[in-house]
């Protein structure tokens, strides 16, 4: 995969001013990078409601950490069997707590794995140019948007960022 | 959405006067006045925290490693000659190791309710002290954590409560409560630990880029590495908000579950004063009165240092005060329930423990030679007194306003929580059911000096914690004020 960038960028005091470009940019079929100081819903509104595939990648794990979680104290109950006070040697009411746990602890541990994971993989798949990444005020107070096209559109995203009062755009000719 | 404002009483302890101020209810939440700020004006007033320390810092850190200090020394004499060198012996197996564990488990509960239990039920006055308490929790969980490995007496084979494959097929009792709570608690900590630092990767990565832009490049290459390459896309968010939305469901369910399961360290056993189903809530409730008791202890000075008025408003604190009284509430009932079913089952055994904690005549210590105290007692009627009828003037709006009063009420909420650990672990052990099996109980000074220490401990990391890292979530400040628009308010 090329991580050459081509395209144009474009910085935003305004949230309405982005999601308005965001929607303008997507009826053209393009799936813009927004960059934002925090999170915020009308991004997610205007990019069409994102969904991302984590909970399934938690899920799955917390089944797997609850498997163990009871097969474990079973299996050692039967490793080296302990009759004791005429208590079930694999006793599940006990074991529910290793259960509970182990499905607690493999949940978060995979689902914090797959989040990095699947961060860089967005990121390879959608990278950003080398001056949007060093530029600061993403994180203080601007909105940014980051528009990949070939060079024969790059007049037309700079104009569509500019109509919507970008305060600075970048051409980045690969 | 109609654009009319509402008016709210604000009341400002840095003014002499209360004032009122208008705030639009389009703008921010009511009550928060940060959440009227611009994204630019929090991050100063965050980066402003983290400035160079007044010397009266490097004071209140002495002072807490030199608590730490005397912890340490004491630690090193308790390893060194053994667990006989304290008050544990037969038949009190458990005194101030496993008071302070289960004391220090219930401090770890509140940063967690707040975290990811308020964080669920969306109460937006969460969001300025989240972070802080989430640090306590995590400090708590990890002074906690040591207190059961020394009370092994050998700390150097703790992980022989890891089921490990051995050749001698010797695995960990699993329907015992000490090991669910080695799994509860590790678990805990672990989920803890994750959570925290996965809030914090945001905020590092404004620290890193603020770094830059002021010009101190070493300090933006320490945070980048935190940072890890965040740049607060699109996708980078979308993936982080349902992660951290994933984490809030599963450490929801540990909040109550890891204290159910410290409680059944004592509900499983047979022993009068202990068996009983209330423990599981009791100490649950417990917990998060004294996790939010000490994060109001800690909260307050910072907020007084630190001018975080609008940050840390009245609101938060009269919210988090709602809470305390609440919390204090169940555990007065607890109490009362407690003394009832021991009436109401006819156990002797039962009604002697309930008998003897308040009116016994237990272990004796005489401070002045001809009039001996009784410690459990003491601890009893100061547990009733801190927990149950010194929360009360919080009814009062304008006690829970009062930031002295409110402080105050904490710390004693601290002590009376600390006794009642200590109540529920020494006087059921002192008297069982047996006469020739009653015992008495009393701490060493080695024992005294650790207890401090774990204080000492807990409050160094969290007053290097104030300094290094940012101390609310700069992030979830920006997501809750009001944010930039060109055509005026925001639709919430």
């Amino acid at each position: 995969m090329s991580t050459k960038f081509s395209g144009v960028w474009g910085t935003f005091e305004y949230l309405d001013d982005t999601t308005e470009a965001i929607e303008e940019l997507r009826k053209k079929g393009v799936e813009p990078t927004v960059l934002s100081p925090c999170p915020r819903h009308e991004i997610d509104h205007a990019l069409g409601e994102p969904q991302s595939p984590l909970p399934f990648i938690s899920l799955f794990f917390g089944a797997i950490g609850c498997t163990i979680g009871y097969s474990l104290p079973a299996w050692t109950a039967s490793d080296w069997v302990l009759p004791v006070g005429g208590k079930p040697v694999v006793a599940i009411t006990p074991f529910t707590v290793i259960g509970f746990e182990m499905t607690i602890l493999h949940a978060a541990i995979f689902t914090l794995l797959g989040l990095t994971i699947l961060i860089i993989i967005e990121s390879l798949k959608n990278p950003i140019p080398k001056a949007a990444r060093e530029y600061l005020r993403f994180q203080r107070d601007r909105f940014g948007i980051v528009v990949r096209c070939e060079a024969s559109q790059y007049q037309l995203y700079e104009d569509l960022l500019k109509k919507y009062q970008a305060e600075e755009v970048y051409v980045e000719k690969g | 959405m109609a654009s009319t404002t509402i008016l709210e009483t604000v009341e400002d302890s840095s003014r002499s006067l209360p004032f009122r101020e208008e705030i639009d209810e389009h703008r921010g939440h009511p009550g928060i006045r940060a959440t009227t700020f611009s994204y630019g004006q929090i991050n100063d007033d965050m980066l402003e925290m983290l400035e160079k320390p007044h010397p009266s810092y490097f004071l209140l850190v002495l002072g807490f490693l030199s608590a730490l200090l005397l912890g340490a020394v004491s630690l090193a004499i308790q390893v060194d000659v053994g667990i006989g060198n304290s008050g544990i012996s037969h038949p009190i197996a458990w005194g101030f190791y496993i008071t302070d564990f289960v004391f220090w488990i219930g401090i770890g509960h509140a940063g967690t309710l707040i975290s990811a239990v308020f964080y669920l039920t969306r109460a937006p006055w969460r969001t300025a002290i989240y972070r802080s308490a989430e640090a306590m929790t995590v400090f708590a969980v990890l002074t906690a954590g040591l207190f059961p490995l020394l009370h092994t007496g050998r700390p150097w084979l703790a992980y022989w409560l890891i089921p490990y494959p051995n050749e001698r097929y010797l695995w960990v009792n699993f329907k015992s409560p000490l090991a669910w709570d080695v799994f509860a608690v590790t678990t805990y900590m672990s989920v803890s630990i994750m959570f925290f630092l996965l809030g914090l990767v945001p905020d590092m990565a404004i620290l890193r880029d603020e770094a830059k832009r002021r010009g101190k490049i070493l300090q933006a290459k320490i945070y980048a590495i935190f940072a890890m390459s965040w740049r607060g896309t699109n996708h980078q968010w979308i993936h982080f908000m349902r992660g951290y939305l994933i984490f809030a469901g599963l450490a929801t369910p540990l909040v109550f579950s890891v204290h159910s399961i410290v409680s059944w360290d004592f509900a499983m056993a047979s022993i009068p004063g202990w068996h009983t189903t209330i423990f599981a809530p009791y100490f649950v409730a417990g917990a998060i009165f004294s996790g939010l008791a000490m994060v109001m202890t800690v909260l307050i000075p910072v907020r007084v240092v630190f001018r975080l008025e609008d940050y840390i408003s009245n609101h938060v604190i009269n919210k988090v005060c709602q809470v305390i009284l609440f919390t204090s509430m169940i555990v007065g009932y607890a109490y009362a329930t407690e003394f009832f079913i021991a009436w109401y089952s006819g156990s002797p055994y039962e009604r002697a423990v309930f008998y003897f904690r308040p009116f016994g005549h237990m272990a004796t210590w005489s401070l002045t030679g001809d009039q001996p105290v009784s410690f459990p007692l003491l601890a009893f009627y100061l547990m009733i007194f801190c927990n149950v009828i010194a929360p009360i003037p919080l009814w009062r709006k304008k006690v829970r306003n009062n930031l002295v009063a409110v402080w105050i009420i904490c710390g004693l909420i601290n002590v009376g929580m600390w006794f009642e650990r200590f109540n529920i672990v020494g006087s059921s052990l002192q008297r069982d059911f047996h006469p020739y099996n009653w015992g008495e109980y009393w701490p060493t000074l080695v024992e005294v000096g650790i207890t401090i220490g774990s204080f000492g401990f807990f409050f160094t990391l969290f007053a290097l914690f104030m300094k290094a890292l940012p101390p609310m979530a700069i992030m979830e400040l920006k997501e809750a004020a009001e944010p930039p628009m060109r055509k005026g308010h925001h639709e919430h």
